[in-house]
Formats: structure tokens, sequence, C-alpha cells
């Protein structure tokens, strides 16, 4: 286990997409990245470029409209990459099910490592995410690893 | 100059940069009443985009990078080893150049709209920096290791005219136009990734090292603890006056950059020089 794939989960530059949210989940990540809940104290830095992420913050149901977006995001990521799925919507589509127009939930497209339940989800909820998805961080380093082997 | 000396210069440089980098993050997060993150955090950020996988847009976009590092490292090995400050300026203006480069050489219209502003960040600051390295040399000699003493009393306003030259370099309000994170995303670095992203950021403490070494030639102590404790205040200070401004102004529009740059910072090293003429001093 090398030091470069343990010092990774000590800077989880952040990108947050918003998936055709009602906004509730939106706001709470902008409180996390605020003054009051600064989760620049763990190194999280908003860069908002998918090339320079570490880590997704998903909020939302994913509509159909967003799906291929979601997707293309999340193939430009460079791994080792974490994916974190902000809300009730974002988790299982909760209050959109059986509509019509949404995939009910992230983990329909993209591989998910953390869900953060919550209408909307709390920031200390989704700070609590965040360092349970930097805990997978080495696991996520070494499997990225073996693949470019 | 003492090899040894040289030596630990050249090592510590780029690391206090880095340090300076984390305390910087630090005390603007205590400015905006938040804990910020640890002091070593830029170091944390570089290793980890080392183990990252680069998404890179073509062969050229990491040759770009690696020659931006290793201008600006050149330049700062000049310095350290007591080198002609003008040839160790001219190389670290070209590493600038290759950063310019690297964004053009991605098709992406932000990192276009990052590089022309790279350049007209270039077009401000350097004419000042060249200024400020000019005066050094016309109060005694162009050889960082031959630096007079003395330097702060003669041209404080050259000192002075470092300020804007520090805001522009650490990407810093009123004056972060080419990053401009909220239009921009980050500018020239937005089609980098993993570690010619790295390689591009060391490049920038490389830069900074020689700006900061520059400053730290204005001040000097008697004995050699006095001396690098002065040096270490003198740069400190500088720093201190950029994360003041950074954190009580706005952006400025692109044109305002350059033209305070060049009236302002021009006319301050104009001004000092034409009073040390007038008094006869040189």
């Amino acid at each position: 286990m090398g030091f470069l794939d343990r010092v990774g989960a000590r800077s989880p530059w952040i990108l947050h997409f918003d998936t055709g949210s009602c906004n509730g989940c939106d706001l709470e990540v902008w409180a996390l990245l605020t003054p009051r809940y600064d989760v620049e104290r763990f190194g999280g830095v908003n860069k908002a470029n998918p090339k320079q992420a570490d880590i997704l913050l998903i909020t939302g149901p994913v509509t159909k409209k967003c799906e291929d977006r979601l997707r293309n995001l999340y193939e430009q990521v460079p791994e080792p990459k974490l994916v974190m799925a902000c809300g009730n919507c974002a988790s299982t589509g909760a209050p959109f099910h059986n509509c019509y127009n949404v995939c009910y939930g992230v983990d329909k497209v993209i591989p998910v490592d953390v869900y953060v339940p919550g209408c909307a989800a709390r920031p200390e909820a989704l700070i609590d995410g965040l360092t349970k998805a930097l805990s997978l961080w080495e696991k996520k380093a070494l499997a990225a690893k073996e693949v470019k082997e | 100059m003492d090899p040894l000396v040289s030596i630990a210069i050249l090592l510590a440089g780029p690391l206090l940069v880095g340090l300076s980098m984390g305390v910087d993050r630090r005390i603007t997060a205590r400015m905006q009443n938040r804990r910020g993150p640890p002091l070593l955090q830029p170091f944390y950020d570089i290793g980890k985009l080392f183990s990252k996988r680069p998404q890179m847009l073509g062969d050229l976009q990491g040759l770009f990078a690696a020659f931006c590092l290793t201008f600006q490292a050149v330049a700062f090995v000049l310095f350290a080893f007591g080198g002609d400050l003008l040839v160790a300026f001219f190389i670290s203006s070209m590493g600038a150049v290759f950063l310019v480069l690297g964004a053009y050489s991605a098709p992406s219209p932000y990192s276009y709209l990052g590089a022309n502003r790279e350049l007209l960040a270039i077009l401000a600051y350097e004419p000042v920096l060249f200024l400020v390295i000019i005066a050094v040399g016309i109060n005694g000699s162009f050889l960082a290791s031959e630096a007079p003493a003395g330097l702060l009393e003669r041209i404080p306003l050259a000192l002075a005219a470092l300020v804007p030259v520090l805001v522009i370099l650490l990407e810093k309000s009123p004056y972060d136009v080419p990053t401009a994170h909220q239009e921009l995303v980050s500018g020239p670095y937005v089609e980098y990734s993993g570690r010619y992203l790295a390689m591009m950021e060391l490049g920038r403490w490389f830069q900074l090292a020689f700006v900061y070494g520059v400053a730290t030639l204005f001040v000097s102590g008697p004995d050699p603890l006095t001396n690098v404790a002065v040096k270490l205040a003198a740069a400190f200070i500088l720093l201190l006056a950029a994360i003041l401004i950074d954190n009580i102004t706005a952006r400025l529009t692109r044109r305002r950059m350059v033209l305070f740059m060049l009236t302002a910072g021009v006319g301050l090293i104009a001004l000092n020089l034409i009073v040390l003429y007038a008094s006869g001093v040189i």
C-alpha cells in the first residue's frame, strides 16, 4: 500500500451534480461547502470540474434527460473515484415512485458507493457520508491500480 | 555563495512555498470564520494528483506541463545558486508561456478563455517584476549572490510593487482573472488532471519561490540566523498583504488588471528610481 494511495483520502475534490432535484439537497450540499459546515476541514474543495474531481455528490432522482449527462460526467472522472447519492431521491427515487420520467435513483445509472438518506439530507449526515466514502478510498485506489496492470 | 547554502535554498524554497499555501488557506479560512484545512493540505493535494489516472486530450498537453515545471525549476535553481536575476526571470517567463501553450493545446472553450486571460495576466505582472529586478540591478548587481545590503531603504516602492504581482501569481482577487473559478471553472488548468495538473501546480510553486526569493533580497540581517528570519518575515508579510487584499475585494475586469499594473505598478518603481536619480544615489 503506497503512501500516495492513502493521501488521496485527505484531499477529496468535489463535483456536485443536480439530476433534477427539488434543490432541497442542493442547498444542503452548499451548506456543506460554506463556512458553517466547512468541508474544507477534510480537504474537500468544490472543483466543479469532472476531470479534477474525486468524489461526486449527486442529488435528485435522475430524470431521463439527465441520464446520459450523469453517465458522461461519471466517465470523465479519473479513477479512483467515489460516488455519493445525496438524499432520498438520489438513493431510491422515493417520492417519484412509478413516475414515467425518472430512473429511480443514481445507482440505476452509475455505481454508487455511499447512500445518504434524508429529505433533505442534512449537512451533518452528508459529512458522515463523506467520511464513510473516504474510508473506501484505499480500496478504490488498489482496484484502480489492478485494472491498470 | 557556499554550494551547501544554495542546495538548502533550492530544497527549502518550494517546500516553504507549499507550506505558505497551507498557511494561506488556513488564514483565509479564519478570516471567513471557519476552521480551514490542515497546514499540509497542499502537499496532500499534490500527492493525490500523482496517484490519480490522468485524463488528457493529447500528448502535447503533458509535454507542455513538463516544460512549464522544468523552466520554472531551472529559473529557481539559477536563483538559488546566486545566478543572474535577469536570466532567471526570462526563463521563468518562458515557463509561464508554456502554461499558456498547454492551455491552448486542448480544444476547449474554457481552456482557450483561460489561456487568453493568462496572457493578459502575464502582460500585467511581467513588466512590473522585470522593473523590480532592474531596480535591484541598478542599485548593485544583477547576481542574486551579490545583492547589495539595504535595498529596502533605497527602493521600498519596488517591494510594494511586488504585492500586486503576488496577488496575480497567487490567483487571488481582485486579479484572479485567468482562473476565475465562477466564470471559467479553473481557466488554463481546466483540461488538466492527474499528475500533469500536479506538474503545473509544482511549476507555480517554483515560480512563486523565485518571486519570494526576489523579495527576500531586499532585507538582510547581521548574522545568518537573523538573516534567515528577516528574509522569511519579509516573504510572509508580502503573503499576508496578498491574503488581506484577497479577502476584502471582489474580482475586477481584465482591463482594470492590466491598466492598474501598467500605471500604478510601473509608476511606483519609476517614481522610486527617479527620486534616487535626482538625489544622486544612482
